[in-house]
């Protein structure tokens, strides 16, 4: 057990520093769930790739810079410290990537994860279907092999940023005899394809959070399918490992929620009810579990270790966490809570952030799912009944 | 930056915790209980596996390693509810010791012929082993008012000592309070162990009570509350073992957070096990009991919330993303 940084390490922070106080916007920008705010967002991915900072862990010739784990969090902090804006291609680069890393031919890591570093190509997760959420084994969209194509149909909703992105991965019954987990493949697809419709759906907030896709006879070729026929289970859930136990919620978000709320509770602390107080000191306390944990896991998976069933734990955690700091937040702006923007004019990011943080328990697997997980297989508790 | 422990470390923690296992399961327990003699071979065990001189530099005819290493082995405490004086010896009482530049009588400590009871002025009273003055709701835990203990008490031919000296230290407060932060953290996962494998046998509507998400549910809770705990509890370990100065908020994040998953995981525990749970027959009861007295040593939860509550709210430790190893 090592916690001090390397003089290189250290190195490394100054320069994502300097490079981050040099680029990050001034002013936050329109919310990514809007097509004005998802343009701005864009054009920071390309920012961020102009200084070669588009996903610092894949290896040089993919767009990345060839960085271990731990740069990889001393970024992430760096990040957050700058209040860098939220990842529009954060289903590409946190998801999507590591899984070509790890299931995709060479061809397909040239050709997908180059323009994904870039922030060229914007990627949406097309997984949940009406009949298919928390229970995704009850998949139901086809993808019927015709010679060198497959030919989709079925419908795919709650798909964030599919309104405006590029691409999408999805998972699709390519064995009609098939049920449950068995005959799903895992292909990546053009959204621009003939064939798909896209019906934004309007969220809680009133802007275009995510939308459903619609597939009618979209063909796909079959190059376009990551690690085989009939993997598409397998390969999804090494991608939910990554969603939920490393990279998409990096504990340096969450830091800098708890810093922002001690600095809003020094402004309401004249008013602010004692059991407050020892929330905004338990988010800071929170938020730094949270990091540890990270930088262990960070160091296990350097050590040859993989994410297991604990991954479920990490997203019980950061997705609560959230949510509790943001109810804080929200007592102790009292009135204000309600407001969309200040007086001054300046938009109530608390509030957009307590609904945003509302669906964090529930996307990413609900964390009623995770408990199961954690309950069958990190404490051996039975599965029957579990429904 | 390696937050990991060395395959070294693990491998001592394992052999303590088979050890443990195998000479101090829960018939120990219930066999001091009745007050029955003690068996003197398992603390020589404990002994002759280095353990009382892990602190103990070599120069001194101890093992020389660290506070990670005593926490480690401290949470293995916990998880055997160990009733002898290991940590408060060793881990407790040997690096304030040291810290006071007192090595004279450290062989003694090493070859297990001299035990330490840690007096402080946070707690009100000394677990010395020994005492009778107060009764713990630990059976296993004899307490002796603070201030009796000047008149040295000789325990069974064993000097118990340091009271009165660490009055006030620091250094003696944050040990103490990050040892009991790792036996919390041990005790927790044996009480979580214990009601899964509960929750696997006991049927009810024809199936185990473990398949029903009511019961699943809050064990998972418990999970996440005692693995979000021990980074904590490590953590305030290295920052002990370095000296930052940020030391004294780290130990109380980690007795904090320690407490918190054993209050929950002691209640949860109990409420797995129905009325069987609020048997004496039951063995929970010694590690809940552990628990609760622990939770309360070496400072309670609103001593430890206001150390850090004065260091985040009263702005003298950095925070922020930045700052994680501050
Ligand atoms: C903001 C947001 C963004 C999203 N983005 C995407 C995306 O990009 N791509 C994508 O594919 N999907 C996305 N989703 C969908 C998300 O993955 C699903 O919402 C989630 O899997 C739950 O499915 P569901 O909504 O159908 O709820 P349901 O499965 O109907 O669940 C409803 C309730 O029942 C509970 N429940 C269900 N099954 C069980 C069980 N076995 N035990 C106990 N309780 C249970 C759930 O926990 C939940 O509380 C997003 C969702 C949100 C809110």
């Amino acid at each position: 057990m090592q916690l001090v940084y390397t003089a290189e390490q250290q190195a490394f922070r100054a320069e994502v520093r300097a490079w981050m106080e040099a680029h990050v916007p001034k002013e936050p920008l329109v919310t990514l769930e809007c097509r004005e705010g998802y343009d701005q967002h864009v054009e920071w991915e390309r920012t961020l790739a102009s200084g070669n900072w588009g996903m610092v862990t894949w290896p040089e010739a993919y767009g990345g810079r060839g960085l271990d784990l731990i740069q990889w969090l001393i970024f992430e902090e760096e990040y957050f410290r700058a209040g860098g804006p939220n990842r529009a291609n954060q289903n590409g680069i946190f998801l999507l990537g590591p899984t070509i890393m790890e299931f995709g031919t060479e061809e397909q890591k040239a050709r997908f994860l180059t323009p994904m570093a870039k922030g060229e190509v914007i990627w949406a997760q097309a997984w949940s279907e009406p009949g298919a959420g928390s229970d995704m084994a009850a998949i139901q969209s086809k993808a019927v092999r015709n010679g060198d194509h497959y030919v989709i149909t079925g419908q795919k909703t709650w798909s964030s940023r599919a309104a405006f992105a590029d691409w999408g991965f999805g998972i699709f019954r390519t064995d009609p005899d098939s049920t449950r987990h068995k005959g799903l493949t895992f292909i990546l697809f053009d959204l621009n394809s003939p064939g798909i419709t896209r019906r934004p759906i309007r969220q809680l907030h009133g802007d275009t959070g995510f939308a459903e896709l619609f597939f009618d006879e979209v063909r796909v070729p079959v190059e376009n399918c990551l690690a085989g026929e009939g993997q598409g289970w397998n390969v999804a859930m090494a991608t939910a490992g990554f969603e939920r136990g490393l990279m998409l919620r990096s504990p340096g978000r969450f830091q800098a929620t708890a810093k922002r709320l001690v600095e809003l509770y020094r402004q309401h602390a004249d008013h602010a009810a004692p059991s407050a107080r020892e929330a905004v000191v338990q988010a800071w306390g929170a938020a730094q579990a949270y990091a540890y944990n990270t930088y262990a896991v960070a160091a296990k998976i350097m050590a040859g270790g993989k994410i297991g069933a604990e991954a479920s734990l990490n997203k019980i955690f950061w997705s609560e966490l959230d949510r509790s700091m943001h109810r804080t937040a929200m007592q102790l702006l009292g009135a204000a809570a309600e407001l969309k923007r200040f007086d001054d004019g300046r938009i109530n990011q608390w509030l957009e952030g307590y609904i945003f943080s509302l669906s964090g328990p529930v996307y990413a697997g609900s964390n009623e799912v995770q408990r199961n997980i954690t309950a069958e297989r990190l404490l051996g508790l039975p599965r029957v009944g579990a429904g | 930056m390696d937050f990991r422990f060395s395959d070294d470390q693990l491998t001592l923690a394992t052999s303590v915790r088979d050890y443990l296992s195998g000479t101090h399961g829960p018939e120990v327990l219930r066999h001091l209980d009745e007050a029955g003699p003690r068996d003197p071979a398992i603390w020589q065990g404990l002994v002759d596996m280095g353990l009382t001189g892990l602190l103990v530099p070599e120069a001194h005819g101890g093992l020389g390693m660290g506070l990670i290493e005593a926490a480690l082995i401290a949470a293995e405490c916990g998880r055997a509810c160990l009733a002898e004086p290991l940590v408060d010896t060793a881990f407790v009482g040997v690096p304030w010791l040291l810290s006071q530049g007192q090595t004279d009588g450290l062989a003694d400590v090493v070859a297990g012929t001299r035990k330490l009871a840690p007096a402080h002025a946070i707690n009100p009273w000394v677990a010395d082993g020994d005492g009778d003055a107060l009764v713990s709701v630990d059976p296993l835990r004899k307490l002796t008012v603070r201030v009796e203990r000047s008149r040295d008490t000789a325990a069974q031919g064993v000097s118990t000592s340091l009271d009165a000296n660490g009055a006030g230290d620091d250094y003696l407060l944050n040990l103490g309070a990050l040892m009991s932060a790792a036996q919390l953290v041990g005790l927790a996962d044996a009480m979580l162990h214990q009601a899964v494998e509960y929750a696997k046998l006991r049927t009810q509507f024809g199936q185990p009570i473990g398949a029903f998400q009511g019961i699943k549910h809050q064990l998972a809770s418990c999970s996440v509350a005692i693995e979000f705990a021990k980074p904590v509890v490590w953590r305030a370990a290295a920052a002990l073992q370095d000296g930052l100065a940020s030391a004294a908020a780290h130990v109380s994040h980690a007795k904090l957070a320690a407490s918190d998953a054993a209050m929950l995981t002691a209640e949860t525990a109990i409420q797995v096990h129905g009325a069987m749970g609020y048997t004496y027959e039951v063995d929970l009861h010694f590690w809940m009991k552990r628990s609760w007295a622990l939770c309360g040593a070496w400072g309670d939860r609103a001593f430890h919330l206001k150390r850090i509550d004065d260091a985040v709210l009263g702005g003298s430790l950095p925070i922020g993303p930045e700052h994680t190893f501050a």
